[in-house]
C-alpha cells in the first residue's frame, strides 16, 4: 500500500498538469496510466528510438511536452506507467494493476483525469479493417509515422476530422474525401462570434479546411457514412445526406474510392472510475453524454475526489491543462497545503482562459451538433456490438420477445458483456432504447459500474500482501460480511 | 497498402518478427500493429462467431479488436505491445477458437 | 405494455429459476397464471448466478432434489425448444488441506449411503483427469452428474416459453400488499390489482418480507454472493470444479470464458438493494482460483459483480404451503437453487394441484418455523 497526498488517474495533458501543480506546494502525488509513456492522447510522438533528423510540423508542441513530461521524475511524484486503475475499494483508495507493482494507492485527493475515447456509430461495414476510428490514425501518425492506407476518405461528426484530413495529406495520402455529419457551413455564421473567443484555435482550424481545399478534396457537410464496402477490408465508402432528424437519405449516395476509412464521431468521456467511485453524473449528448457532476471547484459529487480534462467533457488539450492544474490547486487547498490567498490568486488567472476557451468550446459544440442519432445508419444485418458480434437484427428479435429495457436486452443479446465492457455499444444501446420507449437517452437505466474498471490480467491480484480470509466453517450457513 | 513516411526521422535498424510464419519487418519502438500494419496487413484475427476479419480499430487500447496471439498468450492488444525481436505473433481465430466449444 | 389480468388461478410472486419453474408445470394443467416481478424478470439471483449445476456439492437433504432437477435440466433444451447451454462435462470437488480431505472422504461417504456415487482421485490419476489442476489439490471426488448451464440462455428460454403458454409475465409490479379473500388472495402491486385462488411466494431474498403481508414470519436473510468472469480464452479447463471448502466454483462456457465464484461475499444487505464488490474478498476468490487452476493467472478479468442469494436459517429450502394460510405457498431459498429450481418448481406445481408431491420434500415444509414464527 502506497500513501500519498494526491493520486492523479491518467498522465494525459490533465493529469501531467494536475501533478505538475502539485509539487509546487509541496503535495506528495502518485501518477498512474495504464500507457508506457507519459502525454495521454494529445502528447504522442515518436518512440525515444526514432532518431529525429529534421524538425517538421508532426512534431508540434514537442517541447511543450517534454517540458510537462518532466515531472514523472520530480522527487515528489511516483510516476506508474503500464498500471490500470481497476476499483476504487474505500472512499480514496485506488485499486492499481501493474504486474508485479500491483496494490493500493491512499491518497488524500484524487484528480481523475482519465480522458475519452472514439464514440462508435455502427453503420454497415465499420467493422472490416481499414476502418479506423480517428483517434487511432491519428495515433499511428503522430507516434509511429505510419498510415495504413494511400487513399483515405473521412467521415463522420466533429472538429476532428479536418486535423485528420489535413494530416492525412501532409503524410503524402491521398484524401478522398471529408465527409461531416452536422451542416456546419450553414451554421458558421451563428457560431462565429462564440469561436472568436480563441482565434488561434480558430486560425489552426481554417488552417486545416484551407488545407482540403487546395488539394481538391471533396468536403460534404450535412452528409454521414452509409456503407463501408469490402470483403477482407474496406475498399469503398458510400455516404448520403443526413438529416437533423437523423433520416439519411440513400437515394442520393455517393462512392468514393479508399483503402482507409477514417470514422471518428467525436469522444466519449471515460467515466467508469467515477462511476465506481459512485460520483453523479449528468447526461450532456454535445459534450460526449454522460459526464461527472461538478462543482466550480472541479470536485465531484464525491469527497475530494476531482475530475479533470476530457474525461469530464471534451474540451480539448488547453482546457485540460487549465482543469489539470485547476483540480490540484482545489485538493491542496483541501489538504491545507496552500493559503487562500494564494489560491485565489491562481483560481483567477485559471478562470479568466478556462472562461475564454469555454466559450469557445461552446462555439465548436454549436457548430458540430449531431443529428438526433445515428440509428438511421444501420441496416439489420449491421453489427452493434463488436466483441459478441451482435446485429441490430438481434436486437429486434429480443425486443419481439419482450425484452426492451437496456439491461434485458443487453443479458438476453450479449450485447456490451464482451472485453471493451461496453465501450463500444452501450451508447448506441441507449440510443435505441431511447428512440423505442420514447425517453431521452438520459432516462435509459445502464448496467451497473462494476469492477473492474478495465480488463486486468488476474495474475496481477495476487502480489499485495493481504489479511487473510474469513472462511466460513458450513460454506452452507449464511456467511459473514462487512457491509 | 500501409504506408510508413519518414516526415523528419530515422527509424533505426530494424528487426524481424514472426507473424504466422512469415518474417515481418519491425522498427524498435514500434508496436505489434504498427509492424502488422507497416507490413501491409489488414486483418489481424477473425472473429470467434462469424469469422469476420478485424484489425486495428481505436488505436489506443480500449475497444479490444486488435487481437492477437504472442508468445502462446492469446487475447493480447497488437496496439499496446511493444514490438521485441524474435516475437512470434499469430493472427487468425485469437480469443475463442471454436474448438473451445464444448 | 400488457396490463394484468384481474383474475387468474394462481399468481406467482417473484419471476426467477423459482417462479417460472413453477409456473410452467401449472400453464401446461390449464391453469392460468400470472407471474409479478417487482423490477425486470429474471433479474435478480437467477439472471446473475453462475450456472455451476453441481450435485456433489449439495447437502444431503437436497440430493434427490437436485438429481431430479439436473434430469430436468437435461430435457429443458426439448422441453421449451430453445438452448439453455446445458452441458454435463462432469465435476471435481477438490481438497487442498488435511482438513479438507477428512471432510471430503465423509461426504463422500454420506453421498454414497444416499445412492450417489463418485470416485476419489489423486495423484496420476487426477493429473491425468485434470492436468491443469495446480499441485495445491491433494485430491478430489469425481460426479459425473456436475453439469453447468447459461443463465443468460435459461432465462431468455423459460420467459419465451412462459409467454408461450399464456402465462402473464409482469415486469415492474411489486407486489405490496397481500387480502385474503374468502377464497383466495387479492394481490396488490405497483401495476394492478389481480384476485387468485392460489398464491405463491418465490421472491428469492425478499420472500420474508413478502411472507410478512400475509402476517406470516420466516426467518430469511440473504447473502451477498460475488462472481467473475474472464476474457475468451482458449480452451483451458474442461470440467466444473467445486471446493470442499465451499470456497470456489470454476467453469469454462463455450464461449471461451470463465466464471470464478465461490461464494465470496460482496457488501451490502437485500434490505437495502445495495449490492457492491468486495474488494478483498474479490482478491481471495481470485487467489483461491489460480491456486487450484494456475493457468488463470494469465487470463483477463473483465467483469465482477454481486447478487442476492437467499437463504433460511437452516440453509435448507422453503417448499410449501404457508401454515394457516389455505392456498398460500412458498418456493425460495434453496441454497444453490439455480440448480435445483427446475425439480422445486415441478414439486411445488404437483403440490398445488394434487396436494402430493413425487419427491419426499417434508424437510422443506415451511411449518418447521411456523410453530415459533407465525401470529396468526
Ligand atoms: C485517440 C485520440 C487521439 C486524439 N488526437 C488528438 C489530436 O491529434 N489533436 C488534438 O488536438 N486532440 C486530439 N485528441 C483530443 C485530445 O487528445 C484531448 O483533448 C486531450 O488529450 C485531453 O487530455 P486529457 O488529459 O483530458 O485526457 P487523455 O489525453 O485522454 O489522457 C487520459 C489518460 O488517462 C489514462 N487512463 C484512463 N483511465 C485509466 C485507468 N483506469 N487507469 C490508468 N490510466 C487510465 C489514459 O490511458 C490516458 O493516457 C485525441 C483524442 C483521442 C481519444
Ligand atoms: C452471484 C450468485 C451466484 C450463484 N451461483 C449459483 C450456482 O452456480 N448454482 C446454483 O445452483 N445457484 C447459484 N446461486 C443461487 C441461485 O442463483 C439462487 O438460489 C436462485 O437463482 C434463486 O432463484 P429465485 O427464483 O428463488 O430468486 P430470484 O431469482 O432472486 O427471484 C426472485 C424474484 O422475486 C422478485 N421479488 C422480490 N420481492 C418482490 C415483490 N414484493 N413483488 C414482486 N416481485 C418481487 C425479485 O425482483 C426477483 O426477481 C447463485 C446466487 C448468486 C447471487
Ligand atoms: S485497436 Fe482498439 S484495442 Fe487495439
Amino acid at each position: 500500500m502506497m500513501r500519498v497526498d494526491l493520486a492523479v488517474v491518467g498522465a494525459g495533458p490533465a493529469g501531467l498538469a494536475a501533478a505538475a501543480e502539485a509539487v509546487t506546494h509541496g503535495m506528495t502525488v502518485a501518477l498512474i496510466d495504464d500507457n508506457a509513456r507519459p502525454g495521454g492522447q494529445y502528447f504522442r510522438h515518436v518512440p525515444p528510438s526514432f532518431r529525429r533528423t529534421a524538425a517538421t510540423a508532426f512534431d508540434k508542441d514537442r517541447a511543450r511536452a517534454e517540458a510537462l513530461f518532466a515531472i514523472t521524475r520530480h522527487p515528489q511524484v511516483t510516476y506508474l506507467p503500464e498500471a490500470t486503475v481497476w476499483d476504487v475499494p474505500e472512499p480514496l483508495t485506488l485499486a492499481v494493476a501493474a504486474g508485479p507493482r500491483s496494490g493500493q494507492v491512499e491518497a488524500g485527493a484524487i484528480v481523475v483525469a482519465a480522458g475519452a475515447h472514439d464514440r462508435p456509430v455502427p453503420f454497415p461495414g465499420w467493422t472490416l479493417p481499414g476502418v479506423v476510428s480517428a483517434g487511432g490514425v491519428q495515433n499511428l501518425i503522430k507516434g509511429f509515422r505510419l498510415v495504413p492506407g494511400t487513399r483515405a476518405a473521412v467521415a463522420g461528426n466533429g472538429p476532428l476530422l479536418f486535423l485528420i484530413g489535413a494530416s492525412l495529406l501532409r503524410a503524402g495520402v491521398a484524401v478522398a474525401a471529408v465527409v461531416e455529419a452536422a451542416p456546419i457551413d450553414r451554421r458558421l455564421p451563428a457560431a462565429l462570434p462564440q469561436l472568436l473567443a480563441a482565434p488561434e484555435i480558430l486560425q489552426q482550424a481554417l488552417d486545416y479546411r484551407w488545407a482540403l481545399l487546395r488539394a481538391g478534396v471533396p468536403v460534404l457537410t450535412g452528409w454521414a457514412p452509409v456503407n463501408a464496402e469490402g470483403e477482407d477490408a474496406v475498399r469503398a465508402v458510400q455516404a448520403a445526406p443526413i438529416a437533423e432528424d437523423g433520416s439519411v437519405d440513400r437515394a442520393r449516395a455517393r462512392s468514393f474510392d479508399c483503402d482507409l476509412l477514417v470514422v471518428g464521431f467525436g469522444l466519449v468521456p471515460s467515466v467508469e472510475l467515477l462511476r465506481l467511485a459512485g460520483a453523479g453524473l449528468r447526461f450532456d449528448r454535445r459534450r460526449g453524454g454522460w459526464l461527472p457532476e461538478r462543482d466550480e471547484a472541479l470536485e465531484t459529487t464525491r469527497r475530494n475526489i476531482f475530475a479533470a480534462g476530457d474525461g469530464t467533457g471534451i474540451g480539448g488539450v488547453e482546457l485540460a491543462l487549465i482543469e489539470g492544474r485547476r483540480a490540484a490547486v482545489e485538493a491542496a487547498v483541501q489538504l491545507s497545503r496552500i493559503a487562500p490567498f494564494a489560491a485565489d490568486e491562481i483560481r483567477a488567472g485559471l478562470r479568466r482562459r478556462w472562461k475564454r476557451l469555454d466559450r469557445f468550446r461552446r462555439g465548436i459544440e454549436a457548430l458540430f451538433a449531431p443529428p438526433k442519432d445515428f440509428l438511421a445508419l444501420q441496416t439489420p444485418q449491421t453489427v452493434l456490438c463488436r466483441c459478441e458480434e451482435v446485429t441490430r437484427q438481434e436486437i429486434e428479435e429480443r425486443r419481439a420477445e419482450g425484452f426492451r429495457g437496456a439491461v434485458q436486452l443487453k443479458s438476453t443479446t450479449r450485447m456490451g458483456m464482451g472485453r471493451c465492457q461496453g465501450r463500444n455499444c452501450m451508447a448506441t444501446l441507449a440510443a435505441l432504447v431511447a428512440a423505442d420507449s420514447g425517453a431521452s437517452e438520459s432516462a435509459v437505466a445502464l448496467p451497473k459500474a462494476r469492477a473492474p474498471a478495465r480488463p486486468i490480467p488476474i495474475g496481477d491480484l495476487l502480489h499485495e500482501t493481504i489479511p487473510p480470509p474469513d472462511l466460513p466453517a458450513d460454506p452452507h450457513l449464511p456467511r459473514k460480511r462487512r457491509t | 497498402m500501409t504506408h510508413r513516411f519518414d516526415a523528419g526521422i530515422d527509424r533505426g535498424t530494424a528487426f524481424t518478427i514472426t507473424v504466422d510464419d512469415a518474417a515481418v519487418r519491425a522498427f524498435p519502438g514500434e508496436s505489434v500493429a504498427a509492424a502488422l500494419l507497416g507490413d501491409g496487413r489488414r486483418a489481424f484475427r477473425r472473429t470467434a462467431r462469424t469469422g469476420a476479419p478485424r484489425s486495428l480499430y481505436c488505436g489506443m487500447g480500449v475497444c479490444w479488436d486488435c487481437l492477437v496471439t504472442i508468445d502462446g498468450r492469446s487475447g493480447l492488444r497488437a496496439c499496446m505491445t511493444e514490438a521485441q525481436p524474435g516475437m512470434r505473433v499469430l493472427t487468425g481465430r485469437t480469443g475463442l477458437e471454436p474448438e473451445a466449444g464444448r | 405494455m400488457t396490463s394484468i389480468p384481474s383474475r387468474a388461478d394462481a399468481v406467482i410472486v417473484g419471476a426467477g429459476i423459482a417462479g417460472l419453474c413453477t409456473a410452467l408445470p401449472l400453464a401446461k394443467a390449464g391453469r392460468t397464471v400470472v407471474v409479478l416481478d417487482r423490477g425486470a424478470a429474471w433479474g435478480d439471483a437467477s439472471g446473475a448466478n453462475a450456472g455451476t449445476l453441481s450435485l456433489q456439492v449439495k447437502r444431503p437433504e437436497v440430493l434427490h432434489v437436485t438429481r431430479r432437477a439436473i434430469e430436468l435440466w437435461q430435457a429443458m433444451r426439448a422441453e421449451l425448444g430453445a438452448d439453455v447451454g446445458f452441458a454435463k462435462p462432469g465435476g471435481l470437488r477438490v481438497a487442498t488441506s488435511e482438513k479438507e480431505l477428512g471432510m471430503l472422504r465423509g461426504s463422500m461417504a454420506v453421498q454414497a449411503s444416499l445412492g450417489l456415487e463418485t470416485e476419489w482421485l489423486e495423484g496420476n490419476r487426477l493429473r491425468d483427469a485434470a492436468p491443469w489442476l495446480g499441485p495445491s489439490v491433494r485430491a478430489a471426488t469425481w460426479c459425473d452428474w456436475d453439469a453447468l448451464s447459461s443463465p443468460l440462455l435459461a432465462g431468455r428460454a423459460l420467459l419465451a416459453a412462459a409467454r408461450r403458454r399464456g402465462v402473464t409475465v409482469q415486469d415492474q409490479a411489486e407486489v405490496t400488499a397481500i387480502a385474503a379473500l374468502d377464497r383466495g388472495y387479492r394481490v396488490t402491486t405497483a401495476a394492478g390489482t389481480v384476485d387468485c385462488a392460489q398464491l405463491v411466494i418465490a421472491a428469492g431474498a425478499w420472500t420474508g418480507k413478502v411472507a410478512a403481508l400475509l402476517g406470516v414470519d420466516l426467518p430469511v436473510d440473504a447473502d451477498v454472493n460475488m462472481l467473475s468472469v474472464t476474457e475468451p480464452a482458449p480452451p483451458l479447463l474442461d470440467k466444473v470444479v467445486t471446493h470442499m471448502g465451499g470456497v470456489l466454483s470454476l467453469k469454462q462456457y463455450p464461449n471461451g470464458t470463465v466464471m470464478i465464484g465461490g461464494g465470496w461475499q460482496g457488501r451490502g444487505s437485500h434490505q437495502s438493494m445495495r449490492r457492491e464488490t468486495d474488494h478483498l474478498n474479490l482478491l481471495h476468490n481470485m487467489r483461491v482460483a489460480c491456486a487450484i487452476v494456475p493457468a488463470l493467472k494469465d487470463l483477463r478479468l473483465v467483469r465482477s459483480w454481486a447478487g442476492f442469494e437467499g437463504v433460511a436459517s437452516d440453509a435448507l429450502p422453503l417448499l410449501g404451503a404457508l401454515p394457516g394460510r389455505p392456498g398460500a405457498f412458498v418456493n425460495a431459498c434453496a441454497r444453490g437453487g439455480y440448480s435445483q429450481g427446475p425439480a422445486l418448481g415441478e414439486q411445488m406445481a404437483e403440490l398445488m394441484l394434487t396436494g402430493r408431491t413425487s419427491l419426499d420434500v417434508a424437510r422443506f415444509d415451511p411449518a418447521r418455523f411456523a410453530a415459533a414464527g407465525a401470529h396468526a
